[in-house]
């Protein structure tokens, strides 16, 4: 008989309670993968972003406007190939107060083409520059709602009180998945001219700006940042990963403690397993003696009890990961329907499931520490002289 | 029936299996505690900004104070309101402004975050009692000094007493004092007076909000109705409690919901770890059983006696986890509140319905997990395991 077939024997002597270990590590790698698979994808907002491109906001928040003028400014600068504006509008649909989406207001021409992942079919990027009053509807967005083209769509003020009535003109999606498909976005100009206060006319949320050479980012940065460095208005222009990076880092905390908990569960799974090794072990006290009595070395013992910890907790972790996919990822498609804002897309990626494959080694090594202690350092006289 | 007395002694005489299988409860109950505790937090929060009888008013239909406008001109009159507590000439009134700065955030590499700066009047301080200086001093009113939150003092960098924030060109505000306001909210924002801080952000002319605190609380409905009854107004009025209410409602569901999916996963491997462990229990004594038979107890009572004992242990790690979780409610947690858009700092904060259901949850997790065990006790035949 070789060490593996001894130390498969031994995981299944108690059938019973090998199975159960099994669901149970199976589950926490369930687990463990979710959480990492959210917090992930929360950061997957970094790859959204593209190296030639760089935003402009005020520099004291990105709650406050800029003048329209800005945008003329910019354009004499060398090296920017163009330039989109926008407005944060932060409206609710009435018919569904609670839940949120983007919408923002931008300019007729240049923002579709700073942003050439957002791909919108000719003839109704035609029909949407025809209509002032026309919105582009993420593809997600208006499957959520049901919204067909030239459906008319009013939201709620927040920011702009009233309400503003759209037509849908246009459907979006994305080349790259990071990008959030259930945006709503319409012209700037009727937002400008709408019912809305003196102070907000003119003026502009954000200004995105593509460059024709990525080297050259942060020095267009720069000489923009320098050119209104004495308006009143200052400008903080960055690249749109520094950018996207500003918001996740508000939510950091959030993500960090579930970083600490996806730790718990395998802390968990550990509790899981050692407690049944050592059951095996301590049932087997006798066996061991027997062992060490015809000339099996406490070191052989160890490699037994070690192999077998690994053992189970790799049938363990090979379902929780099969079983993961489905799971997770069928999830994920009830997440990137219902909260595509904040995740545009949800799967599981291949360093998540590498990440818990070692964990799930790491933890099966770990459980097995105490009782292979234990039963290395057996008294084989002692041993022997337990039954049961 | 069978003496509890029993089940202890019989859960102390396999120690580490107990300890085992106790400590994976003890881990699923500090995550969901400690969630819940977040949570609590959250809303204790700003439970605390707010006080009954203080009424806010608010443009209609802006979700938090900073989308708010009011006119200068409404404000005399709605601070005239005959429901106000009178206080000198004038009632007990304020106006406010709140604007939003980002700023950088503490100990992080690129990480910024959002604070509300809030100009207020001397009235102010009327109204929040709460408000204490805990170093430094108060503004100078009329300067272009601010006083800060001890929350938001810890959490940006570089915001102490004898700083300066560059919030405009050739104009920087000068820290002069940190406060402490009961853990409400306020302890999250910068505080400087109405009349500098509405010219630094070019806001002259308008407030965000009016707040009131009203000769009692029976007079808010008189309230509502006259301002509702005045559409030019475009304006509405909650009262304090309810405003904040609402303010914690997106995040404190989204811990909740978050946390609670969490535990539940979480819970299927400490069940399991319990089950094991009972598992264990009832093969190990199935001698003592059979006796326990055979001397008259009834098969419910055998039944019962090993639920009572499975409840037991997921108790002890009820406590040990919520002991855990107790020992988080001295750390300090902080994000940006969707609603506000700005940093919330709160703590893990405990309720005496949180322990309670805490331990609830353990029990439910021992009396699943005992469940099989307990009926296979039960079903164990005295002559049988008598003769083994």
């Amino acid at each position: 008989m070789t060490y593996r077939t001894m130390l498969i024997k031994n995981a299944f002597r108690n059938r019973f309670r090998s199975i159960l270990t099994i669901t149970g590590i199976g589950v926490a790698i369930l687990a463990f993968v979710f959480l990492r698979t959210v917090v992930d994808v929360w950061n997957s907002g970094l790859t959204a972003a593209a190296e030639d491109r760089l935003v402009t906001r005020h520099k004291v928040s990105i709650t406050m406007l800029l003048p329209r003028t800005y945008y003329d400014r910019m354009g004499n600068q060398p090296n920017v190939s163009s330039i989109g504006y926008a407005n944060w509008f932060g409206a609710t649909y009435p018919k569904d107060e609670h839940s949120f989406f983007a919408n923002f207001a931008v300019d007729d021409d240049n923002y579709l083409n700073v942003y050439p992942e957002i791909v919108v079919p000719p003839d109704q990027l035609a029909a949407w520059k025809a209509d002032p009053a026309g919105a582009i509807v993420g593809q997600t967005l208006a499957a959520k709602y049901g919204w067909k083209l030239g459906d008319k769509v009013t939201l709620t003020g927040t920011i702009y009180p009233g309400d503003w009535t759209f037509n849908v003109c246009a459907f979006y999606t994305t080349t790259n998945r990071a990008i959030d498909k259930s945006s709503f976005l319409f012209h700037w100009k009727y937002l400008n001219d709408g019912p809305i206060s003196d102070r907000m006319r003119e003026q502009v949320g954000w200004l995105v700006i593509r460059v024709k050479d990525p080297s050259q980012g942060s020095a267009v940065a720069g000489a923009i940042d320098s050119m209104f460095e004495s308006s009143e208005a200052q400008t903080l222009t960055e690249s749109e990963r520094a950018f996207n990076l500003s918001f996740i880092s508000m939510y950091a905390a959030i993500f960090t403690a579930m970083d600490v908990v996806s730790v718990v569960i395998l802390l968990i799974m550990t509790m899981i397993v050692g407690n049944t090794i050592a059951m095996g072990v301590r049932e087997r006290t006798h066996e061991y003696g027997v062992l060490r009595a015809i000339g099996f070395t406490p070191r052989h013992l160890m490699v037994l009890i070690f192999g077998e910890s690994l053992f189970i907790t790799a049938i363990g972790g090979a379902l929780g990961l099969l079983i993961a996919l489905p799971i997770v990822n069928g999830f994920g498609k009830f997440i990137e329907d219902n909260l595509g804002s904040f995740f545009p897309y949800f799967a599981i990626s291949s360093g998540t499931v590498a990440l818990a494959a070692v964990l799930a080694l790491v933890v099966g090594l770990a459980s097995a520490v105490l009782p292979a202690w234990t039963a290395a350092r057996l008294q084989v006289t002692m041993a022997l002289r337990r039954l049961g | 029936m069978i003496p509890i007395a029993y089940n202890v002694h019989s859960l102390a005489a396999r120690r580490s299996t107990t300890i085992a299988a106790a400590l994976g409860i003890a881990l699923v109950v500090f995550v969901f505690a400690a969630v819940l505790m977040l949570a609590n937090g959250v809303e204790q929060t700003m439970r605390a900004t707010g006080s009954p009888l203080n009424a806010i008013i608010l443009r209609k239909g802006s979700q938090a104070e900073m989308q708010s406008g009011i006119e200068e001109n409404a404000v005399g009159v709605l601070r005239a309101s005959p429901e106000a507590a009178p206080a000198g000439s004038g009632t007990m009134s304020t106006a406010e402004v709140v604007v939003i700065i980002t700023a950088s955030a503490a100990g992080t590499k690129g990480g910024v975050s959002n604070a509300v700066v809030r100009g207020v009047m001397p009235e102010s301080f009327m109204l929040r009692q709460q408000l204490q200086i805990i170093e430094g001093r108060n503004f100078t009113p009329g300067s272009d000094e601010v006083i800060v939150g001890r929350g938001i003092a810890s959490r940006l960098a570089d915001v102490g007493v004898g700083r300066e924030l560059a919030l405009k060109r050739n104009r920087p505000v000068k820290i002069v004092g940190v406060f402490s306001a009961d853990n409400s909210s306020f302890e999250s924002e910068i505080w400087g007076d109405l009349n500098s801080i509405r010219a630094i952000f070019n806001r002259q002319g308008a407030v965000s909000s009016v707040t009131l605190r009203l000769k009692n609380a029976s007079l808010f409905e008189d309230l509502r109705r006259r301002i509702a009854s005045d559409p030019r107004l475009g304006l509405e009025v909650k009262r304090e409690p309810t405003y904040y209410d609402e303010q914690s409602q997106g995040l404190s569901v989204f811990i909740k919901t978050l946390g609670l999916v969490i535990a539940i996963f979480f819970s299927v491997g400490a069940m399991i770890g319990a089950m094991i462990t009972m598992y264990a229990q009832v093969a190990q004594r199935s001698r003592e059983i059979g006796t326990l038979r055979a001397l008259g107890f009834r098969r419910s009572r055998v039944l019962l006696s090993f639920l009572l004992e499975a409840i037991l242990l997921s108790l002890i790690g009820g406590a040990l986890g919520i002991v855990g979780a107790l020992g988080m409610s001295f750390v300090h947690f902080s994000t940006v509140n969707f609603q506000s858009f700005s940093e919330l700092v709160f703590r893990f904060t405990p309720s005496p319905g949180i322990l309670i259901g805490s331990l609830l949850f353990a029990s439910i997790m021992g009396l699943l997990g005992g469940l099989f065990p307990a009926v296979r006790a039960s079903r164990v035949s005295p002559v049988a395991a008598m003769r083994d």
